[in-house]
């Protein structure tokens, strides 16, 4: 279990990380996602060891491991990191940079535990190359040794797939996961991607200008988003934020399921629908079209912001569009971002 | 001619301008000296002792001095720059790679303005002219000679070492922390193993610049009769031994030829500190607290006693008639001066003495020719290299245009004397003809100019052109419009200092020059030894002042280059 209290960063007189408070169960899988310069990577490096807290509590387990007193060393938290750079030793092989860390920690029968890390990974053929001498996804898989050879309680991850392409992105969370579920340790893992996020989490704080804007599941945050940042950071899409004023879609089409609110609808891709002109309809431009699960997601223009809306696969698009707005909102939020 | 891959011609033609300029004069001292009884005179007879054991043990030490104080120099100030927040950092990083644009006969010779004694004769230097007494050791051989080398090569160790600490960045560092690794065991167990391989290759660098060098040992180890592998072989080729000479040469190259290329191999290696992995965190400054000033300071006077004050001696004393005094009494005469009988023995100033006026503008011509063909030849060569591989060819292209770099310039000059200058068949001998400098200057640089070339032909031939071959632009269009602007500031700056590399070298002219060829730098050291320092001081200044300017413009040209 890693539980935060009232978590606090000050550099200088700027907040890093202000006031987070949130608790992960034993064995779940805690996501800091946010925009950089969001205080993420600060949090994940206050909990390995590598920075201390202005104030506040980091316990693992129970155990108090840094407060705005102390911060105890990173070897004594049982705490692995992935860094975002792999940060290998490029004067050690592969099989010298899983060792190091135990040699360095008088851990038995290193042999094994290497020989069983570097298994796991699939990196058995390549113990003697040097980190030069094999590619970024290998290296990577490096990396995801070197930390699991210890067999930490608390596995931290930065950012650890922002330097691989696409594809590798794709089998590297697979292993990530994989790993997560083989040894059974509590992940805290910083990203900026939300696909990342809501594919690895159990557990999701989105973290904005140091704060937490809402901590839950994946699922609370797609479905009861705290706010309009929020509403408008996850989901695939991330759904529409419609400004609304004084109850009327785009300050013009009055509508009583809008309670009158000035801000932002929320409206799901799903919600939206293209239909024949009529009373609830706006008139859209084509952007483009994504075939998408057996149906089309399409990008629109309508009064100088982009909408997506999911059609039907099949049937021409024509260059002006009309989208039919939904009987209600999912969501509404004030000019603040606040909920309604 | 379609049995010939594309580009056959191109790279024959100019792999024999490469075997011309760069093979032909080796083989020639190969050859000459082959089977030759000079072989057992210079290596196994009473006369090798002092031919060549004696100088090649001065030569070692002076080399391994070199590398250890260039290495300690360099790297403390690389360690300085790249990793703690000393102020001023940027200032000293730009300081402490000033001393590449000194030649060093100007520091050899501020060292004798200012520690010169009355042993060897001729006028004392300042400190014996405040009434101190300079004892030989701090005038003559080996210790000054170890100074100036240091003080003029800790830039090579400097440059290499800077490289590697930036490259380790603070994640690697980091990632010890969280295996609770010691500050200590972080120090000995990843820092230090990951700078080592540049730590030598610095080492090995300067150690090759150290042993090649000919202007300190010349100027402040032969009036003590200390010998070095490069004097003695100027000297053995200056009284005609030159079969002793040649062998000396090669012997030379041999020895710096294995240290370089050692160097290279560690930085070449597998274990290299290349980035593994892209961007990480910025490292840590490593706070110095107290130290930061004191430190600073150290670093700042290293900068200074090296670079910026032998300048000002050098300017001071080109000024003073008085060797012993040097800030009083200062004249012009030195410069601008009519003969007079009475002062310097009826020399009259630098720039009323016809035979400096020829040198200058021989100077510039022969840099400025060298420099624009040499550029030239490294940009045919590198696209030799970018192109279709013809086997054997371009591997031969590739070595032969390297090779220079190996090679210590005065054994170079031997070489070309041994080749060009006797006539070879119908053509006339080129000794005592400018050609001769300007071949043996054009082969010295091209490796430099090869990387030019290169680094201008990797920007010509990739999308970029395709991009214009798209609109329909023709090859003539290109070249004007997109290949030629793209190309010309590079190649430029790299001409600039090919010709600041031309007008500071000494060691490979010595050999090659000729009353009827003056240039500058042969003209300093033969005011030197002939004791009329404030001319040589004056001549030394003309050069530095070409070269601070050339360089100044380089660099403005690759700053807006990019």
């Amino acid at each position: 279990m890693i539980s935060i209290e009232n978590l606090t960063k000050r550099f200088d007189t700027a907040f890093a990380v202000e006031d987070v408070s949130l608790t992960v169960p034993e064995g779940g899988f805690l996501v800091l996602l946010g925009p950089s310069g969001c205080g993420k990577s600060t949090m994940l490096r206050m909990l390995a060891g590598l920075e201390g807290p202005s104030s506040g509590a980091i316990r693992f387990g129970g155990r108090v491991v840094a407060d705005g007193r102390m911060s105890m060393p990173p070897e004594k938290r049982g705490a692995g990191l992935v860094f975002q750079s792999y940060a290998l030793w490029p004067h050690m092989t592969v099989a010298g940079n899983v060792d190091w860390p135990l040699k360095v920690g008088h851990v038995q029968d290193r042999a094994t535990l290497v020989a069983e890390a570097l298994k796991m990974m699939g990196l058995g053929a390549l113990a003697e190359r040097y980190p030069s001498e094999i590619s970024g996804g290998q290296q990577q898989r490096v990396a995801l040794a070197r930390m699991i050879a210890a067999r930490p309680k608390y596995m931290l991850f930065d950012e650890p797939l922002s330097n691989l392409d696409a594809t590798l992105r794709v089998e590297m969370r697979h292993e990530i996961a994989r790993i997560h579920r083989m040894t059974g340790a509590t992940a805290v893992y910083v990203t900026h991607d939300q696909t990342e996020a809501m594919t690895l989490a159990s557990h999701v704080a989105v973290m904005r200008a140091g704060r937490v804007e809402q901590f839950g599941t994946p699922e609370d945050l797609l479905a009861r988003p705290a706010s309009s940042f929020v509403a408008g950071f996850v989901g695939t899409p991330p759904a529409n934020l419609i400004p609304v004023r004084d109850g009327a879609w785009f300050a013009r089409l009055p509508d009583a399921a809008l309670r009158g609110a000035t801000g932002h609808a929320m409206v799901r891709a799903e919600d939206l629908s293209l239909a024949d002109p009529g009373p609830r309809t706006v008139q859209a431009e084509l952007v483009e079209a994504i075939p998408m699960v057996g149906r089309r997601l399409v990008t629109v223009r309508a009064d100088g912001m982009r909408l997506s809306v999911v059609a039907p696969a099949f049937g021409a698009l024509p260059d002006v569009l009309h989208v039919a707005l939904p009987a209600a909102p999912a969501a509404i939020f004030d000019s603040e971002g606040k909920p309604v | 001619m379609t049995i010939f891959p594309r580009g056959f011609g191109l790279t024959l033609g100019v792999l024999a301008l490469l075997a011309a300029l760069v093979a032909a004069p080796l083989a020639t001292i190969l050859l000459d000296t082959a089977g030759s009884p000079a072989w057992r005179e210079v290596l196994g007879s009473n006369l090798s002792r002092n031919l060549t054991w004696v100088p090649l043990k001065n030569t070692m030490i002076l080399g391994l001095a070199t590398a250890l104080g260039s290495v300690l120099i360099g790297g403390f100030l690389a360690w300085l720059v790249v990793m703690t927040d000393v102020p001023f950092r940027r200032t000293l990083g730009v300081l402490a790679t000033l001393p590449f644009m000194i030649p060093s006969f100007a520091t050899a010779l501020a060292w004798g303005s200012l520690f010169r004694n009355s042993r060897a004769g001729g006028s004392i230097g300042m400190l014996e002219g405040w009434g101190m007494s300079v004892p030989d050791w701090l005038a003559w051989g080996m210790v000054p000679t170890a100074f100036v080398l240091i003080s003029q090569y800790f830039a090579l160790a400097f440059t290499v070492v800077a490289a590697s600490l930036a490259s380790l960045n603070g994640d690697v560092v980091e990632a010890g922390q969280m295996a609770g690794a010691s500050r200590r065991r972080i120090v000995f167990g990843i820092v230090l193993p990951m700078v080592t391989p540049a730590l030598l290759a610095g080492g090995s660098l300067a150690f090759a610049a150290g042993v090649s060098n000919f202007a300190a040992p010349a100027l402040l180890g032969l009036p003590v009769r200390m010998q070095t592998l490069s004097t003695r072989l100027f000297g053995m080729v200056e009284i005609g031994q030159t079969e002793r000479g040649y062998i000396l040469a090669m012997l030379l190259i041999v020895v710096s030829a294995v240290f370089l290329g050692a160097g290279n191999r560690l930085l070449a290696g597998r274990r290299s500190f290349a980035t593994i992995g892209g961007k990480g965190a910025r490292a840590k400054r490593m706070t110095l607290g107290g130290a930061r000033g004191p430190l600073c300071a150290l670093a700042l006077a290293v900068c200074f006693i090296t670079t910026v004050l032998p300048i000002i001696l050098l300017a001071a004393a080109s000024l003073a008639p008085q060797g012993s005094a040097l800030f009083s009494n200062w004249t012009l005469h030195f410069w601008v001066g009519v003969s007079d009988p009475a002062f310097a023995r009826g020399q009259a100033g630098i720039f009323r003495n016809p035979q400096l006026m020829t040198a200058l503008w021989m100077t510039l011509a022969l840099g400025v020719g060298v420099a624009v063909v040499s550029v030239l030849i490294g940009l045919l060569a590198a696209v030799v290299l970018n192109g279709k591989r013809i086997p054997v060819l371009t591997e031969a292209v590739s070595q032969l245009a390297f090779l220079p770099m190996l090679l210590p310039g005065i054994a170079f000059g031997a070489a070309y004397i041994a080749l060009y200058g006797a006539p070879i068949g119908p053509l006339p001998a080129l000794y005592g003809t400018p050609w001769l400098l300007a071949l043996a200057l054009v082969a010295a640089t091209l490796p430099f100019a090869v990387q030019t070339g290169r680094a201008t032909v990797a920007q010509i031939s990739g999308d970029v052109d395709e991009a214009a071959r798209m609109t329909g632009a023709g090859f003539v269009r290109r070249l004007f419009a997109i290949t030629l602007p793209l190309a010309s500031k590079g190649m430029i700056a790299g001409a600039l200092l090919a010709f600041v590399n031309v007008i500071g070298d000494l060691a490979i002219v010595v050999l090659l020059y000729t009353p009827q060829v003056p240039v500058l730098s042969v003209l300093s050291y033969r005011y030197a030894s002939d004791g009329f320092h404030q001319f040589a001081n004056a001549v030394t200044l003309v050069i530095l002042l070409i070269s601070v300017l050339a360089t100044v413009l380089a660099n403005a040209l690759k700053g807006r280059g990019k």
